[in-house]
């Protein structure tokens, strides 16, 4: 199974705009998305400092340390104030971007003109490819399937020949090729500019254009291709907002040092909150709370309590919980692996997959990067700039010279376990742009050394368990950590620093 | 299965680091399982003794992630100031946000949810290249470091050779 195939796991991103023809809206999609949690912007707030976050993102990090996270000037949450243009601003871009992206990635004539032409499974086909990365091209959606053709069938065809001649001699990556109209015979369509016999225009409107909405109302449905009213949410939602119950209204921030015990309880339970815990867990439960329930109230689409209530259990499984790592402090900080995923809920599954998944995607750049740094040590070497060092730090000094190198493969215990590991990493070819989801194609492929893998993968979880407590620091807390073992033979030489990493 | 807040931030950096390689920079999540763990790849800087090396190291996530820093750990050998003989690295950006109670470093230097693994990664590489070394995380090569730079270079040229089996 690969999860990075999962819908749940496909996290769209500002560079999937790179390598397509509108890459100059990376940037623009940059500005729509939040400094800290680098996703669009979640009910985005105004800071005093006049910068923006998501409502949740700034509550949290002022609960950190009362600072603004790009500035650090002092702020605190009464003083946040909704910055509602951005927010319909933020939901237009989200709802056009699919369209948008779809359309960068194809070629639009193909896109506008034969609709009909790629099929049913089209638009579920260019779903389950889309975030695969820029394409030069579809070769499914460019050749005609049918046999029976209509003019305006074979008029597309024509149409498409004449701009892939065009595609061939213009990169289509050069955003000007739009501006130079071929002398062709034919014209632009106004709203998605292929090109076609002036009286097709009428009909290619009425009729096949992506962007016209009365070609979409009488095509088959084409989900979020196709603006229906209902995906512009802005109208619902203020008049949904308007005839809604009065929003909920926001916590105060409670002042815990002079809140005893039984008051701090007493405060929790007529929130309808767990009254367990230290006393430590119960302030962060109720500050928790507060911050999950004032950045729902700056919500356009408020969350039912049951909803908040989910998130707060979920913040206790995880970041809550002392006995989970990051809760930090207690003393199962060095569980390893196995526990900290279990306490994310997460499942440990297939061990050997794990080599597997590491070796499909960086296989490529692992040999990559061992064959570049090997021969430039090599050219280095034959310049007479690498000088043959004292070679305390390690052996095998002297293979260096004009023969061949010896294969990596053959090596074995050396000191360093890093490179072995790379040496039995299965050729594959260097990841390029946006083949995230490929990984679970090539996931089914045996691949070759696998059992190699699943051994190095073993053996280095064997080593994470044994990793010391202190080097775990999870924690705000400034604690002051004794030396690591590691540093026990330096001990006598200086008092190492006392600062934890 | 939904993604908390740290998660989703992960898989949204490895996406960009993907989509958008820095160069002399491989990362990502080990597992599926577990995106709390990710491994690295580092190029040695050029013009430095580690020119030509290529160093693994692991990144850990707190739960809390972007909130709170990851720790960072070469997995090979390291000699270097500021990387602790384990190859626990040590360098500001990497220490939680709030001020240094040694004030080595002022709070802008420290972590914050702005940073990245992007970021965390070019720090560790212009490290390599300049140590700090108001505080040493591995005494011995920070005073090797000061006292005899020639010494040091060779050791760090030599370890790095060995890395790549030459
Ligand atoms: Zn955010
Ligand atoms: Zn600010
Ligand atoms: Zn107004």
């Amino acid at each position: 199974m690969d999860v990075f195939g999962d819908e749940a796991f496909n996290v769209p991103d500002s560079t999937d705009w790179l390598g397509t023809p509108l890459a100059c809206l990376m940037p623009v999609e940059q500005a729509f998305r939040c400094h800290v949690c680098k996703d669009f912007y979640d009910s985005p707030m105004l800071t005093s400092c006049n910068h923006t976050f998501c409502s949740l993102c700034i509550r949290r990090c002022l609960s950190v340390d009362s600072k603004c996270p790009l500035c650090r000037a002092t702020d605190q949450e009464s003083k946040l104030r909704g910055n509602w243009a951005l927010r319909e601003a933020v939901e237009a871009f989200k709802n056009s971007r699919k369209v948008l992206l779809e359309f960068a990635r194809t070629p639009p004539t193909i896109q506008a003109i034969l609709p009909d032409q790629a099929g049913p499974s089209s638009p579920s086909k260019r779903k389950a490819t889309e975030m695969e990365g820029p394409k030069e091209e579809d070769p499914e959606s460019k050749r005609p399937r049918r046999s029976t053709r209509s003019t305006r069938a074979r008029a597309a065809e024509l149409t498409a020949a004449i701009l892939q001649e065009e595609q061939d001699t213009t990169p289509s990556a050069d955003p000007d090729y739009v501006d130079q109209p071929p002398d062709d015979g034919l014209v632009a369509c106004p709203i998605c500019l292929t090109r076609m016999k002036e009286q097709q225009v009428d009909r290619h409107l009425d009729t096949s254009c992506p962007g016209s909405p009365q070609a979409a109302s009488k095509r088959r449905p084409i989900p979020a291709q196709t603006p229906q009213p209902s995906t512009f949410p802005s109208f619902n939602t203020r008049l949904t907002s308007q005839t809604n119950q009065k929003p909920p209204e926001r916590l105060p921030a409670l002042a815990y040092s002079m809140l005893r015990d039984t008051a701090l309880r007493k405060k929790l339970s007529e929130l309808g909150l767990s009254t367990h815990g230290s006393r430590q867990l119960l302030e962060k439960r109720h500050k928790e709370w507060i911050t999950l329930w004032n950045a729902n109230c700056d919500s356009s689409r408020p969350k039912k309590r049951s909803e908040l209530l989910r998130d707060l259990d979920e913040w206790e499984r995880t970041v809550g919980n002392p006995g989970t790592a990051a809760g930090g402090g207690g003393g199962q900080q060095g569980l390893g692996l196995m526990a900290r995923a279990q306490a994310t809920g997460a499942q440990i599954k297939d061990k050997e997959f794990d080599g597997k998944a590491w070796a499909t995607r960086y296989g490529g750049s692992f040999g990559d990067l061992i064959k570049q740094a090997r021969q430039g040590i090599k050219r280095q070497t034959l310049d007479g700039n690498g000088e043959k060092a004292d070679t305390k730090g390690g052996g095998g000094g002297e293979d260096v010279g004009p023969a061949e190198l010896p294969t990596l493969q053959a090596r074995e215990g050396e000191s360093s376990a890093a490179p072995t590991r790379m040496d039995i990493v299965p050729p594959s070819s260097p990841p390029r742009p946006g083949q995230v989801d490929d990984a679970d194609t090539e996931h089914d492929g045996q691949a070759p050394g696998k059992d190699a893998i699943a051994e190095d993968t073993a053996m280095r979880e064997q080593v994470i368990p044994g990793t010391p407590d202190k080097e775990r620091q999870w924690e705000t807390s400034q604690q002051q950590q004794p030396p690591i073992p590691g540093d026990a033979q330096l001990s006598g030489m200086k008092k190492p620093n006392p600062e934890t990493c | 299965m939904s993604l908390n807040v740290a998660q989703r931030r992960l898989l949204q950096e490895y996406r960009a680091l993907t989509n958008n390689p820095p160069e002399g920079i491989t990362a990502g999540p080990i597992s599926e399982d577990d995106l709390l763990h990710w491994e690295c790849l580092i190029q040695g800087p050029e013009g430095t003794p580690f020119e030509g090396g290529v160093f693994p190291a692991e990144l850990k996530f707190p739960n809390d992630y972007p909130h709170m820093p990851p720790t960072m750990k070469f997995l090979g050998d390291i000699f270097h100031p500021n990387v602790y003989p384990s190859g626990l690295v040590c360098i500001s950006i990497l220490h939680p946000p709030g001020d240094d109670p040694n004030h080595y470093e002022t709070a802008s230097e420290r972590w914050s949810p702005i940073q990245s693994v992007e970021k965390i990664l070019l720090s560790v590489m212009s490290m390599l290249a300049e140590p700090n070394d108001e505080s040493p995380a591995n005494v011995e090569a920070a005073k090797m470091w000061r006292e005899k730079r020639s010494e040091y270079e060779a050791r760090v040229k030599a370890s790095v050779r060995a890395s790549l089996g030459l």
